[in-house]
């Protein structure tokens, strides 16, 4: 799907550029098929392909930040960049691995969030593994943490949630 | 956070005129019935939607203004929709931060204004593309939010936020292990970990091969990989089993002695087909004199085992009920691929000390352990011999050879 969108309007459509409205009111350039690889952002310009300047369009992403997005861009970018080339799947998932090693906790979910409402879902599968690995054998209480997420269950359901399978408590990592 | 509290419960209290709400036992039906998402209680709820609105101005979803003032229930008519759509238990709908699923698929919903269409909500449409474009566009179900004097927000940061099928990849990627833990985690981490998705990949890919003719093909499939661990499931007409190992739902295996008889692999003249006593889990197991002569010999071919992991045989036995001290006799066994034995024996003695409880007088003894990469190892043999004459001579009840994981990998 990436080399698709990039390789059919290669030269013209990547000197073109969208801009992208952050949350936060940011706005930033990226080139057109950087842009189409955020559905969001695909669905708008589709619906606005009337608009004969491109430069003029400005698309609203008002669910992420541009800290977010401008992680997200060069990413998306390279990560285009390697799919349009014949490379081994090795290559690429280096790469991904390269992205994710260094992200902290946080950064990790605020862009599964982003991933997700872009649609960018090659992105969403890396880092889905990765918080996957990094939830593995960990307390209830740090993955609450992790992820942020409140304990809305009373005592007596976790307890009862507990007694249910009291094996898979035993020999947790220290938090 | 308890200002928080307090301005939600304002927001709750035009609800609690009349009768008042128990919020709490309403909450863990949603909870139960896995169709709301957490944070998106329907009404008279500390709810994460309060705290979002007080919080987030800003933040409030093009379009939620409207749904808020637009409200075509009055105050008692909301709770009754809203319970309305709680209990039924047929609905599609869980609200999902500012999505909703609808049987896995997102949907958004074309809204006409203030009325409530739920004969639209099968529509398909591109999720996110609405949001951006037209205001007119809201999430199904956001009327019912709208209506309780919660609105539709978007919560930053706030992973619950997640699509249940993303939460599900997450636990799938884990383990059986995991996935039971994770469950506790929120009421979104427990409808995913307990889904069938998640618990179809625990299973192993050719599961159905062992259970095609049997009912168990309907359960859900957490039930079934938990019956699986703790029923093993009979095939070749009853004398061996297949099973699952409960932390990390990998294969076992056990050979009873009908079958490694069958298979040619007891060398004894002197075995006698007995009807099973309790604790097997065949139907027959075989009653063996112990002479020098005995060998028994059980071959599995690699490719039925689990990818990438230690295995260790087991010898499953017991004493007749007169017994003449075999348990000082030494016994050779030998765990091995074929074509690549290096000629290590493991010399035990039958004893009951050094053995295995199963129960019901059923004892094991470790023959040996065996790592399986991809399964194209080819065959491995697990093999017992008698090494010299003995001088004392028992009887014993073999039931087979049980082939399990090893823990650690």
């Amino acid at each position: 799907m990436a080399s698709s969108s990039s390789s059919s309007s290669c030269s013209s459509s990547s000197e073109k550029k969208i801009t992208l409205k952050s949350s936060d009111g940011e706005a930033l350039n990226v080139e057109k098929n950087v842009a189409l690889e955020f559905e969001p952002a695909k669905g708008f310009l589709e619906d606005n392909s009337e608009e004969a300047d491109d430069e003029a369009i400005v698309v609203p992403l008002p669910n992420v930040s541009a800290a977010v997005l401008s992680e997200l861009i060069p990413y998306v970018k390279q990560r285009l960049e390697l799919s349009a080339k014949p490379v081994q799947k090795k290559l690429i998932k280096a790469f991904d691995d390269q992205f994710t090693r260094h992200l902290s906790d946080d950064k990790l979910g605020e862009l599964m969030l982003a991933a997700n409402y872009l649609g960018v879902n090659y992105l969403l599968d890396v880092l889905c593994d990765v918080t996957a690995d990094r939830i593995k054998n960990k307390s209830v209480e740090y993955v609450r943490e992790f992820l942020g997420i409140q304990n809305d269950f009373t005592p007596e359901e976790e307890a009862e949630l507990r007694a249910q399978c009291p094996w898979a408590f035993e020999g947790v990592d220290q938090d | 956070m308890n200002q928080i509290r307090e301005e939600s419960k304002e927001i709750q209290e035009p609800f609690q005129q009349s009768p008042p709400l128990n919020t709490r036992p309403r909450r863990q039906r949603l909870q139960r019935n896995g169709q709301i998402w957490p944070g998106y209680e329907v009404i008279g709820e500390k709810t994460n939607l309060g705290r979002q609105r007080l919080q987030r101005k800003e933040k409030i979803w093009p379009g939620s203004e409207e749904i808020r003032g637009n409200n075509p229930y009055p105050g008692s008519r909301v709770k009754d929709k809203a319970k309305e759509i709680v209990d039924d238990n047929k609905s599609p709908f869980r609200f999902l931060g500012s999505e909703v699923i609808v049987d896995d698929v997102q949907d958004s919903v074309p809204v006409d204004s203030g009325t409530n269409n739920m004969s639209s909500y099968g529509q398909k449409t591109k999720p996110g593309r609405q949001r951006l474009k037209r205001k007119e566009y809201i999430w199904p179900g956001s009327e019912v939010i709208g209506e309780s004097g919660s609105i539709l927000t978007y919560q930053k940061k706030k992973l619950e936020d997640l699509p249940a099928k993303c939460i599900s990849r997450i636990i799938s990627l884990t383990t059986p292990r995991d996935a039971s833990r994770l469950a506790l985690v929120c009421p979104a981490f427990r409808s995913a970990a307990d889904s069938d998705s998640v618990w179809e990949k625990f299973l192993p890919s050719d599961y159905e091969g062992f259970i095609s003719n049997s009912s168990l093909i309907d359960k859900k499939k957490k039930d079934l990989y938990f019956h699986l661990c703790r029923n093993p499931i009979l095939f070749d007409n009853n004398t061996a089993s297949f099973g699952l190992e409960q932390e990390s739902g990998k294969k076992c295996y056990m050979a009873g002695a009908k079958w490694i008889y069958e298979n040619s692999g007891i060398s004894h003249r002197d075995c006698k087909m007995i009807p099973s006593s309790a604790g097997s889990r065949f139907p027959e197991v075989i009653e063996l004199k112990l002479m020098s002569s005995l060998e028994i010999e059980a071959r599995f071919g690699t490719p039925i085992f689990s990818p990438k992991t230690n295995y260790a045989a087991y010898f499953v036995f017991k004493f007749a009920e007169f017994r003449e001290g075999p348990e000082t006799s030494p016994i050779d066994f030998e765990v091995y691929f074929e074509g690549s034995h290096n000629g290590k024996k493991r010399r035990e003695f039958l004893d009951p000390q050094l053995s295995q409880d199963r129960g019901n007088r059923w004892i094991e003894i470790k023959m040996g352990e065996f790592s399986i990469e991809n399964g194209d190892e080819g065959t491995v043999v697990c093999r017992l011999s008698e090494p010299e004459p003995l001088s004392k001579r028992g009887t014993i009840i073999f039931q087979g050879i049980e082939v399990r994981p090893e823990y650690g990998r």
